[in-house]
């Protein structure tokens, strides 16, 4: 019986063979990802009497959640990481004006096919999109493994979903996993690794497979993959990642799998998570006409630079509705200077956005935050109750496009009546 | 108008941002008036009484002009504040919320920390009892206390609305 | 009479006033930020109640958040919104700008009128040739909402004189903070000062801009720069063209003048606790910094960030600093796009926010923990304004800011090399 890619990803990384889903296994990750959070696992090392770290190279920290500190405490936080990791020697260290720790990461050449790698943020599943094994853990597992090396970890069943293009018009990788996400449930992937396959997966850029992969957490995978082919080696080379550092793991043709789940590209429209779960998904057509008082263009799921230039091309020569809010908070400081360059961000600053800072922004619920009453259409990845300020606050998912188009009339709006 | 108790005494400059730190600018004022004035002397918020008098140097209640410190120290019960010079936003606002207020140079050089004084403002009259040390100033124009008298400018308006309604004065 | 005289008897409906009068006259712009709207509101609200007499004559601006990061603030800020729309007054949501940037912007700000605030720095204004002054919120709510009227009493005018040619890479920012030192904290209080003198005729309205800003340090009043071709010109860029009034002073009134030879003035730095407390940068230079900001009242000009990327030109922020860059309006924003400044100072490692009063008290950025330090633009430097009351907040030029942002420590940009 031939092995799926989780299988492969974690022989590797533990040196044992022929593994098979339920196994317990010690995997020796290749990265270990914390965000502002690290403070947490420095205050649990300086409790442990300092221990010497297993391989300091593998640490990377990101101070992505709340940046920059919106008060004394967090800025206390963010000292104590900055002086660890000079202290400790953590060279892939990125303070507050670097962007959204997977992004950063991604486009920085350091996650790279076939490495296991585990980060204090659940939507670390997104390093699937360059064929990585990516997995959110706690930060007393981060901590044990700047320690140990290595964490234990259960081999998972395998999903496999195929994906047909090309898609309709102004829908996008992100409507694709809202259907998905409510076609199968928000546990309907727990515990399983998640392969994309399938004629529109293989057209897709670097940065929808990213979204993808993203949005596979809110189904409950484990993590996600996307088989790495030219596309994936062209953004590793221009990261800067060298050909001879990584080895690409592709699943077995006879591999097995728990499930298949297959999305029809060409029939799809734009979809909406509405409140307040995820996967309570519906065709934007339903809730066409829903009042927002702010849009909020940002997140690891949809910040990226291909999702500002499509709400830019939805947001040319338009404006915002008066009493609405548009914040973009792009999600990296490289997107920023290429949005800023080819006049991305003229285009969304003509159109009455406010542009933020690059970061998690208002979606780790710094920034955007909502009162009472109000409602947000959101890029990001979740719509549970009160994470964006007031528990009697609303938030709608769904794409960048839908989001200018909601942007753009006030209501929540098809993109495909705003693309020319 | 008069005040008359135990000296608490600060130094220039004194800006309304350390009067009530602005985090608490938001909270309500029975949380404010625990943290007025923390930062210079701990002491003060918890063991201020009625009557006190906050005795400061020159420029008191510089910086913003919110006129929630002063609100917040005519909650903690002071009868007064004497101070050489006062920021010009602080002194309007003291006599728009009902705060007692004497300028009074060289005041600083006449207490100590813990003397007790008396204050009368409509009569300009200053007297440290603990020194016997007495100085008296021209009292504050006749507009700012009739509104001290109101109890605010806010009360006097509604007790003279002809003032500000009709034709101007 | 001079100009704020002429002012305070029009909108008085009296022929003349004298110094010490107090008059009660008629405003013409209310501006209230968001925390300030806020809690005027509520007194308002609470304590006066009935309609807002002329809602034209108020603006709202939402500057202290340009994305709130609780729930506390949005809900403050959505009661504020609420309140715009039930009384129609003017709201500038968040995002676009600094108060007094935003209003200026808006052509909200007329010259020969008069202007209140809460917020302190509202004599800025007098660089139009408005009488602007910040008031309470008992003032705003009491009279200013419900009659469109406040009480003043006439200041003392005093004027000052700056002649000469500050030295090269001086910019009108180290002046002005250097004026601070030498006229010192609470020199003018209560005063109506003048700024005048050839010096101040040469510069540019956002240079002059700086000086009227400045006047809350000295205690004073309020503050003004009679209007001249410059003012003339900047005012009918702004949106509704030129106005219709000006005042001007009638010459020969007797006040005090201070005169000041700015030939002497190198770059400053204000030091904490306080603005007055002033050292030539050369006297600092070395102390380190983690942070540098462009943005605030004084900063976030068009000025700043050009003088930045003159500086940041063929250089890197230094690794261990944050340099945030806070454009004081969408104006400024959009102009630095289009002179590429935006680019060229992200790509140096600067971070751009938005339109808004940046760090100013930190309520959406800014904070810092204890033991750290930023340099500035920023107006105020007092302890515990930025987080920690052991975190130090220096007050400088942009490319001194710019400079210090280089090498992690307090420069001269003078000698940078």
């Amino acid at each position: 019986m031939g092995r799926t890619f989780a299988q492969k990803a974690l022989e590797r990384a533990s040196g044992e063979k022929d593994l098979v889903p339920g196994q317990i296994v010690d995997a020796f990750p290749d990265l270990y990802m914390s965000h502002t959070a690290s403070w947490r696992c420095i205050r649990t090392l300086e409790r442990m009497g300092w221990p010497d770290l297993y391989d300091v190279d593998r640490i990377a920290m990101v101070m992505d959640h709340i940046a920059p500190a919106d008060n004394a405490k967090t800025a206390g936080y963010h000292a104590l990481c900055r002086d660890f990791a000079q202290r400790s020697g953590v060279t892939k260290f990125f303070d507050v004006n670097a962007g959204i720790a997977h992004v950063v990461l991604m486009e920085r050449g350091l996650v790279k096919p076939g490495e296991v790698i585990i980060g204090t943020d659940s939507h670390s599943t997104i390093y699937g999109a360059l064929g990585a094994f990516g997995t959110g853990v706690g930060f007393s597992e981060i901590t044990a493994t700047w320690v140990t090396g290595k964490l234990w970890m259960k081999v998972p069943e395998s999903i496999r979903v195929e994906v047909d293009g090309p898609l309709a018009r102004g829908t996008y990788a992100k409507d694709v996993m809202l259907r998905l996400i409510g076609d199968i449930g928000a546990d309907g992937a727990t515990y399983c690794s998640v392969e994309f396959h399938g004629s529109y997966v293989e057209a897709m850029s670097v940065s929808e497979r990213m979204t993808l992969c993203n949005l596979a957490m809110e189904m409950g995978a484990k993590n996600a993959f996307v088989p790495p082919d030219a596309t994936t080696l062209a953004h590793l080379d221009e990261a800067g990642a060298d050909r001879g550092s990584y080895e690409v793991l592709l699943p077995d043709p006879d591999a097995e799998y728990r499930q298949v789940e297959r999305v029809d590209g060409r029939s799809l429209v734009a979809q909406v998570a509405v409140p307040h779960t995820v996967d309570n998904v519906v065709p934007v057509t339903e809730v066409a006409g829903t009042k927002v008082d702010q849009v909020f263009i940002g997140s690891c799921a949809n910040a990226k630079y291909d999702d500002l230039a499509i709400a830019a091309d939805v947001l040319a020569g338009r404006t915002v509705a008066p009493g609405v809010r548009l914040i973009v908070t792009p999600a990296s400081s490289r997107i920023m200077a290429k949005a800023a360059s080819d006049g991305i961000v003229s285009t969304l600053l003509a159109a009455g956005a406010t542009i933020t800072n690059p970061g998690c922004g208002a979606c780790a619920g710094v920034g955007g935050a909502m009162a009472d009453g109000e409602v947000t259409f959101s890029t990001a990845n979740r719509n549970f109750q009160g994470r964006m300020g007031s528990y009697h606050s609303s938030i709608y998912l769904g794409s960048p496009a839908t989001a200018a188009a909601t942007a753009v009339r006030g209501v929540i709006s098809d993109p495909q009546e705003l693309l020319a | 108008m008069r005040a008359r108790g135990r000296c608490w005494t600060f130094g220039d400059n004194i800006p309304t941002d350390r009067l009530v730190k602005t985090k608490y600018v938001v909270e309500p004022m029975e949380v404010i008036v625990q943290h007025v004035l923390e930062d210079l002397n701990p002491r003060f918020p918890v063991e201020v009484a009625a009557g006190d008098v906050v005795v400061a140097g020159k420029h008191f209640g510089q910086s913003s002009g919110r006129a929630i410190a002063v609100k917040a120290l005519r909650a903690t019960g002071i009868g007064c504040v004497v101070a050489e010079t006062f920021a010009r936003t602080f002194y309007r606002n003291a006599f728009e919320v009902g705060l007692p207020v004497l300028e009074l140079p060289g005041v600083t050089d006449l207490v100590s920390d813990g003397d007790v004084l008396s204050v009368d403002v409509a009569a300009g009259l200053f007297r440290n009892e603990t020194t016997g040390v007495q100085r008296e100033v021209p009292p504050a124009d006749a507009f700012l206390l009739d509104m001290l008298e109101a109890g605010g400018l806010i009360a006097l308006a509604k007790a003279r609305p002809e003032l500000f309604a009709d034709q101007v004065r | 009479m001079n100009m704020v005289e002429k002012i305070l008897a029009r909108a008085s409906g009296r022929r003349s006033v004298e110094p010490g009068d107090v008059v009660i006259a008629e405003v013409d712009l209310l501006i209230m930020h968001d925390l300030s709207g806020y809690l005027t509101s509520r007194v308002f609200d609470q304590q006066v109640g009935g309609q807002v007499r002329y809602p034209e004559r108020v603006a709202m601006v939402f500057d202290h958040h340009f994305s709130p990061p609780t729930e506390d603030a949005a809900a403050m800020l959505e009661a504020n919104r609420e309140w715009a729309r039930r009384t129609g007054t003017h709201l500038l949501d968040c995002g676009n700008g600094n108060i007094h940037h935003a209003v200026v912007q808006r052509g909200l700000v007329r010259p020969g009128g008069i202007v209140v605030g809460s917020d302190s720095h509202t004599p800025v204004h007098g660089a139009l040739g408005a009488l602007a002054v910040a008031l309470g919120n008992d003032s705003h709510a009491g009279t200013v909402l419900p009659y469109g009227k406040a009480w003043f009493r006439v200041p003392e005018t005093v004027r000052v004189e700056l002649v000469g040619t500050p030295q090269p890479g001086t910019t009108a920012r180290d002046v002005a903070l250097w004026l601070v030192g030498r006229i010192g904290e609470g020199g003018l209080i209560y005063a109506a000062v003048e700024f005048t003198g050839p010096y101040v005729k040469e510069l540019g309205f956002w240079d002059r801009w700086l000086f009227p800003l400045l006047c809350v340090d000295l205690g004073a009043k309020c503050s003004f720069v009679e209007p001249d071709e410059v003012t003339e010109e900047f005012v009918a860029g702004l949106p509704p063209g030129a106005p219709d009034r000006y005042e001007r002073g009638d010459g020969g009134d007797e006040s005090t003048v201070l005169r000041f030879d700015v030939g002497e003035v190198v770059p400053q730095v204000a030091c904490p606790p306080t603005v007055g407390n002033l050292a030539d940068v050369p006297d600092v230079a070395g102390r380190p910094v983690q942070w540098a900001e462009l943005g605030g009242h004084a900063g976030g000009r068009l000025e700043d960030f050009r003088a930045a990327a003159a500086v940041l030109r063929g250089r890197r922020v230094h690794p261990d600093v944050r340099f945030n860059l806070v454009p004081s309006s969408r104006v400024v924003f959009t102009q630095a796009l289009q002179e590429g400044l935006v680019l060229a100072l992200h790509e140096a490692g600067a971070t751009w926010f938005p339109p808004s009063t940046g760090s100013n008290q930190a309520y959406n950025m800014g904070a810092m923990a204890a033991g750290e330090a930023m340099i500035s633009t920023h107006a105020r430097n007092f302890p515990g304004r930025n987080g920690s009351p052991d975190a130090s907040m220096y007050l400088a030029a942009a490319p001194t800011v710019a400079a210090s942002a280089v090498t992690g420590t307090i420069t001269d940009a003078r000698g940078l090399r």
